[in-house]
C-alpha cells in the first residue's frame, strides 16, 4: 500500500514538474517547413510594421517586398494560386485592406517566377492581447511560407470594436452582428417545430411496447388518424412555408449576387532583384556543421558605375549582416538578425567593370535554432537567398542566388 | 367514451412494466441523443465541412449539392431502424435536431469563444424542414421506394429555399478592394483564417455555365437525384448495423 502511495505521489510530482516546465507556444510552424522551400520560394525583405502598440480599432500597416525565386523547387507546385495571409491566432485583427504592387487585392493571385512584388496589408485591432504576427504566403498544394514575425500589443476593451461596411445599396452594416439575429431566429423557429414533432412521439411509450405491438400485428394502433392528419398538414404546410419565405426573401434582396471567386493576375514590378547591374553567380556552397556557417563562393560582376560591397545575405528570413558596410543594417526590430554574421574574404569594394570571385561566410547559431541547417538532409538540398550589395552612396543592388549545398561535418 | 387528442395510444403493458419500459425509453433516448450529436455532427464536419462552417463557402453550385447528399445519410439509417422495428417516424428529425445541437455547441464554443469569430460568420445551415418532410413521407407511405424517390428528392430540393432566408442578406453586393464582392466574401477577407486561403474555397467551380445564371436549381436537382440513391444505401446500412436481438428476449 505504501508503495502505491509513493508511486502516486511521485507520478503527480513528475506531472506537475512537466506542466510547470511548459511555456506557451507562440510559433506558427515557420520552422517546420522544409528549409529548401523557405529559402527558394518567396524571398521576403524590407518587411516593416507601422506600430507595435495599438488600441482597439487602431490600424497597423505591414509593408514589405518579396522576390519569387527563379530557382523554384521542382517538388513545389508553381505559384499559380497564392494568397498573401497573416498568421494570427484567429481574427484578433481584421484585415481591412491589402495591396500587391499598389493594386487593391482581395482574392487569390498567380505569381511569376523571378518576379518582384511589394505588398501592403492594413490590419485593424479587434481583441486585446499580445500577438506574434507574420505576413505569409499560402501556396496552393505547397503550404505556408512565413515572412518575418513581429510582436504586436493591443490594449483596450473589445466591446468598443466596430466594423462598419457600406453596401452598394447604401446601407451601412455592422459586420460583427449583421445577420446574427435573423439567422438565430430561423434556426430557433425550425428547431421548435422539429422538437414539437419529436415530443409528439416521445410522449408516448416507445421502444419495447411498440415493438411488441408491431410483432403482434397491432400496427394500426401505433399510428393514429390524428398522427396521419398532422403528417399530411406538415407535408403541405412546410414546403409551402419554405417556398413562401424563399420568395419573400428573394424580393427583399433583389440585387443579391453569387459569391465571388476570382484569381487576380498582377504583373511584377520592374526588376529590383537581379536587375543586371550587379551580377552574382554562386559557384559552390558549403555548410560547416560544427561552425554553423554557410560559405558561398561567388563570382560578382559589377556592371554599375560605382564600387560595391557585399552587405547582407538573407535566406529563409535569417539576415546575416556585414557590419563593415555601414549602410547594410537598420534596426527595425527584426529578431532573426546576425549583426556581425557576414564576412567576406576580400573586403575591398568591387570596382565598376570588375569581376571578382569572393568567399562569403554567413555564420551564426540562427542556422540551427531556425532549423535551416537541416537543408542538406532535404530531398532538394539547394540553398537560396538574397545577396545585398551597396555602393558608397547607399544604393542597393539585390541578387537572388541559388546553389547546391555540400555539408562539411568536421 | 370520448377521447382527447393528446390521449396516448394503447400499449400491451400495465403496472410496473409500464414504468420499466418507460425508463428504458428514456435511457435509450439519452444515449441516442449523445450518440447522434457526436457521430452525425462528426460525419457532417468531415464531409460537408467548410461548406457548412463558413459564410463564404455557401455558394450556388456545391453547397446545395453536397450538403443534402451528406446529410441524408444518418437520417436514412436511423429511420430504417426506428420505422421498421418501432413504427416511429422521427428518425430524420431526431438526427437533424442532434446535428444542430452539436453544430451550435461547436460554433459558439470552438469558433466564437476559442477562435474569436463572430457567430454570424459561422452560421450553420438548417435542414430541419427537409427532415420533417422525410419523416412524414415515410410515415404516410410506409414504403422505402416512395420515401427514397419523393422523400429523397424533397430532402434535397427544400434545402436551398429553406436556407435562403438566413443567408440571402450576406449576398448583398459591396464595393471592396476595387471589386464587387458579397458581404460573405468580405467576411472571408476581413476575418483572418490563416489555414483557409481564398483559393481553397470550392465554390462556383464546375461546368454549369451554359444555363445562364441559374446554377442553383440544377445543383439542387442533381443533389435530389443523388439523394434518391443515397437514401436506400444508408437505409440498408442502418438495417445492417442495427439489431433488436435484445428486445426480442424481453
Amino acid at each position: 500500500m505504501l508503495n502505491i502511495k509513493k508511486l502516486i505521489t511521485v507520478t503527480l510530482w513528475a506531472l506537475s514538474c512537466l506542466m510547470a516546465s511548459q511555456n506557451s507556444a507562440y510559433a506558427h510552424g515557420e520552422k517546420a517547413l522544409e528549409p529548401f522551400i523557405r529559402m527558394r520560394t518567396i524571398q521576403w525583405y524590407d518587411v516593416r510594421w507601422s506600430q507595435e502598440q495599438l488600441k482597439i480599432n487602431d490600424e497597423v500597416v505591414i509593408t514589405g517586398k518579396f522576390h519569387v525565386a527563379e530557382d523554384w523547387p521542382r517538388s513545389v507546385p508553381k505559384p499559380d494560386a497564392t494568397y498573401l495571409n497573416v498568421s494570427t491566432p484567429g481574427p484578433v485583427f481584421i484585415r481591412t485592406e491589402r495591396y500587391l504592387n499598389g493594386q487593391p487585392w482581395v482574392s487569390s493571385a498567380a505569381l511569376k517566377l523571378g518576379g518582384d512584388y511589394d505588398f501592403k496589408i492594413v490590419l485593424k485591432a479587434r481583441l486585446p492581447g499580445r500577438f506574434h504576427i507574420h505576413p505569409f504566403f499560402n501556396l496552393h498544394d505547397a503550404g505556408s511560407v512565413m515572412g518575418p514575425g513581429h510582436w504586436l500589443e493591443i490594449a483596450g476593451d473589445s466591446a468598443l470594436f466596430s466594423n462598419p461596411v457600406k453596401t452598394l445599396n447604401g446601407d451601412v452594416v455592422d459586420m460583427e452582428s449583421y445577420g446574427f439575429a435573423n439567422g438565430v431566429s430561423w434556426h430557433v423557429f425550425w428547431i421548435v417545430l422539429g422538437s414539437a414533432w419529436l415530443l409528439w412521439w416521445v410522449r408516448r411509450p416507445l421502444f419495447i411496447p411498440r415493438y411488441k405491438m408491431l410483432q403482434a400485428g397491432n400496427e394500426d394502433a401505433l399510428i393514429t388518424s390524428l398522427d396521419k392528419t398532422i403528417a399530411k398538414a406538415i407535408l403541405v404546410v412546410v414546403p409551402m412555408f419554405v417556398l413562401g419565405a424563399y420568395a419573400m426573401t428573394d424580393s427583399q434582396y433583389p440585387n443579391a449576387i453569387p459569391l465571388q471567386a476570382a484569381l487576380d493576375q498582377i504583373e511584377p514590378l520592374t526588376p529590383e532583384v537581379n536587375n543586371g547591374l550587379v551580377q552574382v553567380k554562386v559557384k559552390r556552397s558549403e555548410y560547416h556543421v560544427p561552425g554553423r556557417a554557410m560559405i558561398l563562393t561567388a563570382q560578382i560582376h559589377n556592371l554599375s558605375d560605382q564600387p560595391v560591397q557585399v552587405g547582407e545575405f538573407a535566406s529563409g528570413n535569417l539576415r546575416f549582416i556585414n557590419n563593415t558596410v555601414g549602410m547594410a543594417y537598420q534596426d527595425h526590430g527584426d529578431p532573426l538578425v546576425a549583426q556581425t554574421g557576414l564576412k567576406v574574404d576580400s573586403p575591398d569594394p568591387i570596382q565598376p567593370g570588375e569581376t571578382r570571385t569572393v568567399q562569403i561566410e554567413a555564420a551564426d547559431s540562427l542556422w540551427e535554432t531556425e532549423q535551416l541547417d537541416g537543408l542538406f538532409r532535404d530531398a532538394d538540398s539547394r540553398l537560396g537567398g538574397l545577396l545585398f550589395l551597396y555602393d558608397a552612396t547607399g544604393k542597393r543592388y539585390v541578387a537572388s542566388v541559388a546553389t547546391a549545398v555540400i555539408p562539411q561535418f568536421n | 367514451m370520448a377521447t382527447n387528442v393528446l390521449d396516448i395510444p394503447p400499449q400491451p403493458y400495465t403496472g410496473e412494466k409500464v414504468r420499466l419500459t418507460r425508463a428504458y425509453d428514456y435511457l435509450i433516448l439519452v444515449l441516442a441523443l449523445f450518440l447522434f450529436i457526436g457521430s452525425f455532427h462528426l460525419h457532417v464536419a468531415l464531409t460537408v465541412g467548410d461548406w457548412d462552417f463558413w459564410l463564404d463557402w455557401k455558394d450556388r453550385q456545391w453547397w446545395p449539392l453536397v450538403t443534402p447528399l451528406m446529410m441524408i445519410t444518418f437520417p436514412a439509417a436511423v429511420q430504417s431502424v426506428l420505422w421498421t422495428n418501432f413504427r416511429l417516424p422521427l428518425g430524420a428529425t431526431l438526427c437533424v435536431a442532434c446535428l444542430l445541437i452539436g453544430t451550435w455547441i461547436t460554433r459558439i464554443f470552438a469558433y466564437h469563444y476559442w477562435n474569436y469569430f463572430p457567430i454570424n460568420v459561422v452560421l450553420p445551415a438548417t435542414i430541419m424542414p427537409s427532415a420533417l418532410i422525410l419523416d412524414v413521407i415515410l410515415m404516410l407511405s410506409n414504403s422505402l421506394t416512395v420515401t427514397s424517390i419523393f422523400g429523397g428528392m424533397a430532402f434535397a430540393l427544400l434545402f436551398y429555399p429553406s436556407n435562403w432566408p438566413i443567408f440571402a442578406m450576406f449576398h448583398v453586393p459591396v464595393e471592396y478592394g476595387n471589386a464587387q464582392l458579397t458581404l460573405a466574401d468580405v467576411f472571408g477577407f476581413q476575418y483572418i483564417r490563416a489555414g483557409m486561403p481564398e483559393y481553397l474555397r470550392l465554390i462556383e467551380r464546375g461546368t454549369l455555365r451554359t444555363y445562364g445564371q441559374y446554377a442553383t436549381p440544377l445543383s439542387a436537382f442533381c443533389s435530389a437525384l443523388l439523394c434518391t440513391l443515397m437514401y436506400p444505401l444508408w437505409w440498408y446500412l442502418g438495417r445492417w448495423f442495427a439489431t433488436v436481438r435484445f428486445v426480442k428476449k424481453i
